[in-house]
């Protein structure tokens, strides 16, 4: 275990030394309600290479009538946009809810239609390059046999909002010490290299992967808990049994500042249902 | 430091021409997932395949939705009804989606994103196409019709459910439900023949009501091509009014059919006075109930009804023909002497007949009477010169009958549960004193509040109904969709109860939406088995 999370570890700094922050372009983060979200393919694939996760939760584009594979747009958790902002790597937009729709200027229109007669001029020239005589007679004859994109993120026309930048003490805060406690625990293992996804199913916060979710399984089911409040019994059984139904060790896991520096730190108990030989 | 600047994001992951052309013969498979492994181990095998993996992962996802532009159902944002109005004409989806408004179709807001995000609808606003991203930060802002609830939404769609939005007023109540009404119920558009038994002779035999409160329903959520387009009235079938006429309201009520009939029936029946009130002992010239100039009888009754004899026309030993005339001082007012009464044609509406016994039933008479004895006979009956000495007699009689149930158990307002001199099978035993009585969801639940909070979003139908599915019928649906998430409270009771009662016959499952990931719950209503052989 030791020696995969320092490869892992090892890896995530590699990315974040070196070159500043400033010469990266900022993950866009995009709210929708109070769930962040994110919806450019550079920004999912940024985010993963930190080591976030998120969930896909729209259809797909190739395939939208099925549930086993989703696409864009990306949801993280609201501790993942969280971190990412603190490490100023991603900005946030779309808090304000109601901004004003800004007036699209005809010439955005204009543009647009421009845009669109372009594409069917090119694509008639193409069919005809292709010689497929059918294909041929349906495009010269109406702009509806050509293909037209329609666009997941935001195009970038003049509809979107004034978007401002903003720091992470914009990012809404924990409102209670359970939110603080998560967050501190979410800290805690990103940075010793794991991957963290929600685990709501399995009664917990967060599933924890040795490594990327593509290609292990979780290992562990981490449950936040205060430092100070006691934990009733049947509730340890409870998820003591919750995890060895599912194969996955409960972490318990309960942040807290140290008594020697304090720093805020995280205590971490593992149960695993386990006989008496 | 807070940086306003206009941004114009570069145009990413806009496909050229020549790609939107390649993108025709696109497949339309996805890759299947290989096996996971357990531990990472830093191996270069397992770093390839976790490349693999991503590679394929990110084609997937950065695909863009490429469509034929005649394919493209076209529509427009309407954000002041929060609807999506419909340019072109609707496609396949309006057997199971959207509703007409203002004579357009239109599709509610979660319903146009699903159809964007399957790439069947380009909805715009302000004259430029909007994207997925702005159709979500568009359409989902409201509290009724969440990202949460979406995500529901599309979940569902996405496996072949109909989805319709849940509106609590087209549930039919139980009593509809019991008289098999809840087909009427569910078409709204339905004109209904309102008849009334017992209306005179007029010819307006029909009414029908107006189309007023539930005007904008009735287009909300008639389809296109139903013809009647009359909304059912607010209150309970009319037909149902007219099973049990009252004897007094013989007459239809003013209010419901023309003025004039009324007063014609009145004239036409002889008998009725204004009231509406019969004279029983007439049938001409008979001497009205309230004359004026009654005199009130006040104070106590002047009569000795000892010497006042009361016909017994009922004996069937004695059949007088005729009455002699009662003493003039005994009738009101100034009636005078009524001479004698005819009995007869009264005596012909009793019957006199002498009751014919079977056989066994004339035993059971016998044996009855054998055993009986006359109070009257009784001697200490005889010696209670008023009804409180009987009741006091009947008293001790009873304490003495029940002697062995002492008083400070059973004469309190507290009593024992059973009696154990009493005979009773075990079973009735059991539920006798069984405190806790099992109960069913529906109990107390009328009477109950609904939170705002916990709210029912959807009306579910399964994928095998599609084929036939009409919008202006749906049916009963398969279930009841309620939206809610881990990091609420669980739903309480209360909740249950309210939201259940709301649902009618349709049990209501609780989609918990977290993260993308959705569980459904459901509760059930359990009996405890009963031991029947007790």
């Amino acid at each position: 275990m030791d020696l995969s999370e320092a490869n892992i570890t090892k890896q995530v700094s590699k990315d974040d030394a070196g070159e500043g922050s400033m010469a990266r372009e900022l993950i866009k983060i995009n709210f929708c309600g109070s769930t962040p979200l994110l919806w450019r393919t550079e920004d999912l694939k940024a985010a993963r290479e930190l080591g976030f996760v998120g969930t896909l939760v729209g259809s797909l584009a190739r395939q939208p009538r099925q549930n086993t594979r989703l696409g864009r747009p990306l949801e993280l958790l609201l501790e993942e946009g969280r971190l990412m902002a603190d490490m100023e790597r991603a900005a946030v937009s779309g808090l304000d809810s109601k901004s004003e729709d800004p007036e699209v200027s005809p010439a955005v229109v204009e543009q647009y239609y421009a845009g669109l007669e372009n594409s069917f001029q090119e694509q008639s020239a193409l069919a005809l390059e292709d010689r497929k005589m059918t294909l041929t007679r349906v495009l010269t004859e109406k702009q509806k046999a050509m293909s037209v994109q329609l666009c997941t993120a935001r195009a970038g026309l003049a509809h979107c909002p004034q978007e401002r930048q903003f720091l992470t003490a914009d990012w809404p805060m924990p409102q209670d010490e359970r939110c603080k406690c998560r967050f501190q625990v979410f800290k805690d293992l990103r940075r010793r290299g794991f991957y963290l996804t929600s685990a709501g199913k399995f009664g917990g916060d967060y599933l924890v992967y040795p490594g990327d979710p593509l290609r292990f399984h979780a290992h562990f089911i981490a449950v936040c808990v205060s430092m100070d409040e006691s934990m009733p019994l049947c509730d340890v059984l409870a998820i003591a049994r919750l995890g060895s139904n599912v194969k996955k060790t409960v972490l318990l896991c309960s942040s807290g500042e140290s008594q020697d520096d304090e720093r805020e730190e995280v205590v971490y108990t593992s149960l695993q249902w386990s006989g008496m030989a | 430091m807070l940086m306003s600047r206009p941004v114009v994001f570069p145009c990413h992951n806009i496909n050229s021409p020549s790609e939107l052309f390649e993108a025709r013969t696109r497949s339309h498979k996805i890759p299947v997932r290989g096996q996971k492994d357990f531990l990472p181990s830093g191996s270069d095998q397992q770093r390839e395949r976790l490349q693999q993996s991503l590679q394929e992962h990110w084609k997937l996802v950065s695909e863009e939705r490429v469509e034929r532009l005649g394919n493209l159902v076209k529509a427009v944002w309407i954000p002041s009804d929060q609807r999506v109005e419909l340019l072109s004409p609707a496609g396949k989806f309006w057997q199971t989606m959207g509703f007409s408004a203002h004579g357009k179709q239109c599709l509610h807001p979660e319903e146009a994103l699903y159809l964007m995000e399957c790439g069947n609808l380009q909805v715009f606003y302000k004259d430029l196409p909007l994207s997925i991203q702005e159709g979500y930060e568009t359409f989902l802002c409201s509290k009724t019709m969440s990202i949460h609830h979406y995500k529901v939404f599309g979940h569902l769609k996405r496996l072949g459910y109909v989805v319709t939005r849940f509106d609590p007023s087209r549930v039919p109540s139980q009593y509809e439900r019991q008289l098999n009404l809840a087909q009427s119920r569910e078409r709204p558009g339905r004109r209904l023949k309102r008849k009334r038994s017992l209306s005179p002779p007029s010819g307006h035999t029909e009414t029908q009501e107006g189309a007023t409160a539930m005007g904008t329903e009735e287009e909300r959520d008639g389809n296109r091509e139903e013809e009647d387009m009359n909304p059912m009235p607010e209150d309970t079938n009319p037909k149902l009014k007219d099973t049990n006429p009252k004897p007094e309201n013989i007459h239809p009520k003013p209010e419901d059919t023309n003025p004039d009939d009324t007063q014609m029936a009145a004239q036409d029946d002889p008998s009725t006075t204004a009231e509406g009130c019969r004279s029983w002992w007439s049938k001409g010239g008979s001497p009205h109930p309230d004359l004026p100039g009654q005199s009130q009888n006040t104070g106590s009754p002047r009569w000795d009804f000892t010497s006042i004899s009361f016909p017994d026309l009922g004996s069937r030993h004695q059949h007088p023909r005729s009455l002699a005339s009662p003493d003039p001082c005994l009738l009101p007012g100034a009636v005078g002497s009524v001479g004698p009464c005819d009995v007869v044609p009264w005596l012909n509406r009793l019957n006199l007949r002498e009751v014919r016994m079977s056989r066994r039933e004339q035993e059971r008479e016998r044996d009855r009477d054998r055993y009986h004895r006359d109070v009257n006979l009784d001697r200490e009956v005889q010696r209670c010169r008023n009804w409180t000495e009987y009741r006091d007699l009947l008293e001790r009689r009873s304490r003495r009958r029940h002697r062995d149930r002492p008083a400070h158990l059973w004469e309190g307002e507290v009593t024992p549960l059973h009696d154990p001199s009493q005979v009773c099978l075990t079973g009735e035993l059991m539920d006798k004193i069984s405190v806790v009585k099992s109960t069913q969801l529906f109990e107390g639940a009328s009477s109950l509040k609904c939170s705002n909070e916990w709210r029912i979003s959807f009306n579910i139908y399964q994928p095998d109904t599609v084929a036939e599915f009409k919008k202006s019928t749906p049916g009963k649906p398969y279930s009841r969709m309620c939206v809610c998430s881990f990091s609420g409270p669980v739903p309480d009771l209360q909740t249950l109860k309210v939201l259940a009662f709301q649902s009618g016959d349709v049990p209501v499952t609780y989609a918990v939406e977290d993260h993308g990931d959705i569980s459904f719950y459901c509760f059930k209503n359990f009996q405890i088995p009963k031991d029947e052989s007790f």
